[in-house]
């Protein structure tokens, strides 16, 4: 091990610690409220079977605007709206409202095309055999969609840990955090090489996962 | 039975279905023939309601589809079997799951479902294959699947559109073989949409003819049997060969 890893050994921790944290709350928000608005999204697009222009057009612009601000940018514009929700905006805890927001914007958008993915056929069967919207959407959609939300979802994750890397702006901590301060402000570059290969292991490590479940899955 | 008054369904301006008016009594096979385009599929898909029509009432099984509440509409199709002729099966499933889901959607305890289920594989012919996927089986086998699927919740309707159209000729006979055995050991109507002029007459006991989205007529005819439907190459084959002697002389 080499000793600056030992001498710096807590805040490295520490810091994978925040990254989880934030990168933890943010695949939670994914997949609680990201897939349910990806899946509306889906249902209320023209042809589908809830069809409504009014409310894709609503979720649809809305995805669109977060989208399309620099992250840096989304976090501080949302600073009062953290302060609301946590009561402070700096923090590891105030950091995961900005990464949750921007990690429904995201996932959403991957859950709406894997399903988009799905035969339209394959719908119309279920719709004949006298299937209701709850059933449509859990015994056919997800079912068929599958490996594809799987592979939005690591796609989502990774994501996520880039994101995570700038909190350190509204004192998030984080890995990435840890990597600017002690490694390129102080001059450490060796310190900075090992934060960056923690980086690029975890994200080997969730692709490999991720894709392997998706095959696994896949039966098409 | 299936009664169609004035139905009509417009498509962004296309007239793809115009005022029909069809009934079709219990237990017969019916075919409905005609060119692309002139709205055979459409009126197969107004008998469940897949499409809404823009005027007109729809009655199945005694039922007036096209006046029912969402929930009893999907009531009513579950005694209407629909197969397609690119069998819509789901790719995530096995054999056995594609069974089961229809009759999970009504609601049957499991094991009620497990026993129905093997009995609809069997009728099919499949029973061995129940723990593969559709990927793994050849067409004529997955669209078994979809009529094993269809028939679970014991149907009373049986719609069935371009079911042979992309299958080889020796499938499409056991195909047609088993819509017949469901014709004539559950007294299921059939109403069977095809392009291909022996396939209606192999099994139809009525024919409806369409052109331009409204119907040309309806004619009784006799069926031919399935053994009518030339499924040996080589039996095309003898027929040029027979035409071609016929020009020498």
């Amino acid at each position: 091990m080499p000793e600056i890893l030992l001498q710096y050994q807590d805040e490295i921790w520490r810091s994978i610690g925040e990254t989880m944290v934030m990168v933890g709350v943010s695949i939670a928000a994914a997949i609680l409220v990201g897939l349910p608005v990806g899946t509306l999204l889906y249902l209320c697009r023209k042809g589908q079977i809830y069809e409504n222009p009014v409310v894709f057009s609503t979720l649809n612009l809305v995805v669109n605007i977060i989208r399309s601000f620099p992250f840096l940018l989304l976090v501080v514009f949302l600073i009062p709206f953290t302060r609301l929700v946590i009561g402070t905006a700096i923090g590891t805890a105030a950091a995961t409202v900005p990464l949750s927001i921007i990690a429904i914007a995201h996932y959403s958008r991957l859950v709406e095309q894997s399903l988009l993915d799905v035969p339209r056929g394959v719908v119309e069967a279920a719709i004949s055999m006298g299937a209701s919207g709850k059933d449509i959407i859990f015994k056919f959609l997800y079912v068929e969609a599958r490996s594809g939300l799987v592979l939005g979802l690591t796609t989502s994750i990774i994501s996520f840990i880039s994101y995570s890397t700038i909190m350190g702006v509204v004192g998030g901590g984080g890995i990435g955090d840890f990597a600017i301060r002690y490694g390129y402000q102080q001059f450490k570059t060796d310190l900075m090489m090992y934060m960056i290969l923690v980086m690029i292991i975890l994200v080997q490590l969730i692709q490999f996962t991720g894709t392997t479940i998706a095959r696994k899955i896949d039966k098409r | 039975m299936i009664s169609l008054h004035n139905v009509s369904k417009n498509f962004a301006g296309f007239q793809a279905v115009r005022s029909v008016n069809l009934t079709i009594p219990q237990s017969e096979i019916h075919g409905i023939i005609g060119a692309s385009g002139a709205g055979k599929s459409t009126l197969l898909r107004l008998m469940n309601l897949l499409e809404l029509p823009d005027t007109g009432e729809v009655v199945v099984n005694g039922q007036p589809l096209t006046s029912l509440k969402e929930r009893k509409l999907r009531q009513a199709r579950m005694s209407i079997g629909m197969i397609f002729q690119q069998f819509h099966l789901v790719l995530n499933k096995t054999v056995y799951e594609n069974v089961d889901v229809s009759l999970k959607l009504g609601g049957m305890p499991k094991a009620q479902r497990q026993k129905r289920v093997m009995e609809c594989l069997q009728f099919v012919g499949l029973e061995n294959l129940k723990d593969k996927y559709p990927a793994q089986l050849s067409g004529g086998q997955k669209q078994r699947v979809a009529i094993a699927r269809a028939l679970a919740n014991k149907p009373q309707v049986l719609l069935c559109d371009e079911p042979t159209s992309s299958l080889d000729p020796d499938t499409t006979i056991g195909i047609l073989g088993i819509l017949e055995d469901i014709n004539k050991n559950f007294g299921v109507t059939i109403v069977l949409v095809s392009h291909e002029m022996d396939v209606i007459q192999s099994i139809c006991h009525r024919v409806t003819v369409m052109a331009d989205g409204g119907i040309y007529d309806t004619v009784s005819i006799k069926p031919k049997g399935i053994s009518k439907v030339s499924s040996d190459p080589r039996n095309f084959f003898e027929q040029l060969k027979k035409g071609g002697e016929a020009d020498d002389a």
